[in-house]
């Protein structure tokens, strides 16, 4: 690979005058999943429509490869490419032994063409982009049965009242993770601490460990205890049926659930 | 071999040389007044045999030192995931483009060096190996660093990998006679993984042995064309152990890459998310396990494979057991790596039962779907690098297991998927410290936290403690026997490195690092 890098940079070397000249000072590398420049979009979608007329045919129009040329997205040189240095020499000499034609493309095309692969690159590096597909693929009667009968979601919630336009509020998928665990910052146990002398103090849940637990009152005062054996401590967790139940859903179940949920819009 | 011995003899002519470096020698047994490589020994087992600081004393462990980084100009991009090496009164560690050295007896600061880095995902650094008097270290962009350990000078650096392929290194470099054997990482876009042993002097690549098998290969029939096992995946992200008897150097492999997306790469994708043994001086396979076939979850099997001599029906036995980031705990015959117990360490939910060879077979329902399907454990896994212990005086093995639920999803249905090809989402997640017998799997105690989080690492000794931190910023020390909390500190954030200790001046320290911070704790005068 390095070789092959090597091999490449020289042929750059000699067409120095056709290839686009690399921008003068390097922009700061980033240490996160996207650690290269972003390309400029208007780039992108120009190098999109002139890589799909030019080298979709072998490439694939996605760059992912065809019946005769190679996957462009995970090349290694296409990802040592820096604005057309690598990419460009190909393009324009093309690689006879391989069957590729040379593409007098002018400096500018090259570019954008390497500024569409990079974006390519990127889309596939970026995962937490990825777009999630349709989730609401269950049965919404039998998940409103499973609601009333088996879950027992019925003792707690109301499709009327507390879950009424849920499906408004949320997503699809954000439902989806929502329902089988809200999250905790909204909903806080409840707990009661009880002093050896007999005083008790009640609020909401605000710190646990083994060591200590702290809680805030009514009148939102902060309590902190440290836990020994004289203290006795009750919590009421609203959130344990959740944590229960996720041990018992079978991906059915779950989708069907999900499918009655987003009836209540 | 023979040349290699000869150069290491010249090299160190004088044993008094070692008053500031280290002997690779001394590795195969190290003094208690020194940690000279990531795990405190080749074994794995994070066990100490220093008592001074014991269960009937622990009680009186303070506060030595600490020490925040100071990076100078330079920027801290992660928490302290490095396990310091101690040698000759100095502690030696790393993170991303950074390292430091610092007094083993007060936590001054010694020297600091940075790197001009070019880019790579800035994760971790588990920190250096060491030979000599030269200290080693891996960056986010793929060099492998020389210091001078006298002074932080560089003395070279050696490119391991490109940085523009997406490879991002993290593991500490090991030392084994004159190998610095070194892993490489990265798993964004479907880069093959590799181990490589570098020369001590030069950095000049002595080895590599590839995680997947190139084109005609043995191994290649478990990959559906050459194209998708050279873009397989399978890196090579924590440190491996050692046993100098069978002169086997012990590996966990990474997942296969595209890693959430299995449908472009069916068979069992070898050698990814194995337990695998090399022969440190060639880099030849000697056997393989595999923790995970066709993996589509990120559960790597880089975790620790700890080095165990036990016993199994009456009979003396050397082991190798690993608590892996799928669920399951191993225990396998170390000379040939013919599988013990295969047992789940937290209740899964993705598992169909064991094949002929002790492997987990995986429901093909529970790979990521388009639609989401809920899996238990969570990508983060049952287990990940943070270092298990072993204590070969309770006979249990300890590790903080997480139990938690996640949402995979497939969003990308092609033939040929890229990079991840799929999601996770998190739902929900407990963790409890486990102790679990080796000849069995039985989990002897538990001790659940009253929070979720991630796994944190572990230390045990042979002053019959056990030091690990909790998910709320606690550091803890119990009994390791039964389970029971001996003494706790409150932290600046929770522990992020594996704790460690050693002997100075009949004082024993026990360092732990959290966040910013590398505290030194020891008992009152």
């Amino acid at each position: 690979m390095k070789t092959l890098a090597a091999l490449c940079l020289l042929t750059a070397a000699s067409l120095a005058a056709q290839v686009p000249a690399p921008p003068s000072a390097p922009a700061r590398p980033r240490f996160g999943l996207i650690s290269r420049a972003v390309p400029d979009p208007a780039a992108v979608e120009r190098g999109q429509k002139i890589f799909s007329a030019n080298c979709g045919f072998c490439h694939g129009t996605a760059a992912q490869g065809g019946d005769t040329g190679p996957d462009l997205v995970r090349s290694p040189l296409a990802l040592d490419d820096e604005r057309g240095d690598k990419i460009g020499p190909v393009i324009l000499e093309g690689r006879a032994g391989k069957g590729m034609p040379a593409f007098h493309l002018p400096a500018d095309q090259i570019q954008d063409i390497a500024a569409f692969l990079r974006s390519r690159q990127q889309a596939a590096i970026d995962r937490n982009a990825y777009t999630i597909l349709d989730v609401v693929t269950g049965d919404r009667q039998k998940g409103r049965d499973y609601f009333n009968g088996a879950g027992r979601c019925n003792t707690c919630h109301s499709p009327t009242g507390d879950l009424a336009g849920i499906a408004k509020k949320y997503d699809a998928v954000t439902l989806q993770s929502r329902f089988l665990y809200p999250r905790a910052a909204q909903i806080r146990p409840q707990v009661t601490v009880t002093l050896a002398s007999g005083q008790t103090f009640s609020g909401t849940l605000d710190y646990l460990d083994d060591f200590n637990i702290a809680l805030r009152d009514a009148s939102g005062e902060y309590h902190s205890f440290s836990r020994d054996a004289r203290l006795k401590i009750d919590i009421h967790d609203p959130l344990a049926a959740h944590a229960e139940l996720l041990k018992g859903y079978t991906d059915s179940e779950m989708h069907n659930v999900l499918a009655y949920l987003e009836t209540l819009k | 071999m023979r040349l290699a011995r000869v150069s290491l003899l010249l090299a160190f002519p004088l044993g008094a040389l070692f008053s500031q470096g280290l002997d690779p020698a001394q590795l195969l047994k190290p003094p208690t007044d020194t940690w000279p490589t990531y795990n405190g020994d080749y074994s794995g087992r994070r066990f100490s045999s220093l008592s001074r600081i014991n269960s009937s004393n622990v009680t009186a462990m303070t506060l030595a030192w600490e020490y925040r980084l100071d990076a100078g100009s330079g920027t801290l991009t992660s928490s302290i995931k490095s396990t310091p090496l101690e040698v000759a009164g100095v502690l030696y560690f790393t993170l991303p483009d950074h390292a430091w050295a610092v007094d083993a007896r007060t936590g001054r600061q010694l020297w600091h060096y940075q790197w001009q880095s070019h880019g790579g995902i800035h994760i971790g650094s588990r920190g250096f190996g060491m030979y000599g008097s030269w200290l080693y270290f891996e960056t986010p962009d793929n060099y492998l660093i020389s210091l001078n350990a006298k002074d932080g000078s560089e003395r070279w650096h050696v490119e391991i990998a490109d940085v523009n392929q997406e490879y991002f290194s993290t593991p500490a470099p090991i030392v084994i006679r004159n190998h610095i054997i070194v892993g490489v990482g990265g798993d964004s876009l479907d880069v093959p993984g590799y181990l490589e042993s570098r020369d001590p002097e030069t950095g000049q690549l002595q080895w590599r042995w590839n995680t997947t098998p190139r084109k005609g290969e043995a191994g290649a029939e478990t990959w559906p064309n050459p194209e998708a096992m050279e873009h397989g995946g399978g890196m090579t992200w924590v440190p491996g152990t050692y046993d100098p008897e069978l002169n086997l150097y012990y590996l966990g492999t990474g997942n296969p890459n595209p890693v959430m997306a299995g449908q472009g790469r069916k068979g069992s994708n070898l050698w990814t998310c194995s337990i695998v043994a090399l022969n440190p001086d060639t880099g030849k396979l000697a056997w393989y396990f595999q923790a995970s076939p066709h993996d589509t979850h990120d559960w790597d099997a880089a975790e620790t494979p700890v080095l165990v001599d036990g016993e199994i029906d009456g009979r003396p036995r050397k082991l190798l057991a690993q608590s892996s980031r799928n669920g399951y705990f191993f225990v396998l015959d170390r000379t040939n790596g013919k599988n013990i117990l295969s047992k789940p360490f937290i209740d899964l939910n993705w598992s169909k039962g064991l094949d002929a060879k002790g492997q987990p077979i995986g429901n093909p329902a529970k790979e990521p779907q388009p639609d989401g399907t809920l899996v238990i454990p969570a990508q983060g896994g049952a287990a990940n690098w943070p270092s298990p212990s072993f204590d070969p005086e309770t006979g249990l093995f300890y590790v903080n297991a997480v139990s938690s639920y996640s949402l995979y999803y497939l969003t990308d249905t092609g033939d040929k998927p890229e990079g991840y090809g799929g999601r996770d989402s998190g739902v929900y997640s407990t963790v409890a410290l486990k102790a679990i017998d080796y000849r069995t799997g039985q989990i002897r105690w538990t001790h659940d936290y009253k929070r979720g989080g991630g796994t944190i690492g572990i230390l045990t000794t042979a002053g019959k403690l056990l030091f690990t931190g909790d998910p709320s910023g606690n550091f803890v020390v119990y009994n390791p026997a039964s389970g029971e909390i001996l003494w706790h500190a409150h932290l600046i954030s929770t522990v992020s490195n594996g704790p460690m200790t050693y002997e100075l001046d009949g004082r024993q320290y026990v360092v732990v690092g959290a966040g910013d911070t590398l505290y030194g704790f020891t008992l009152l005068q």
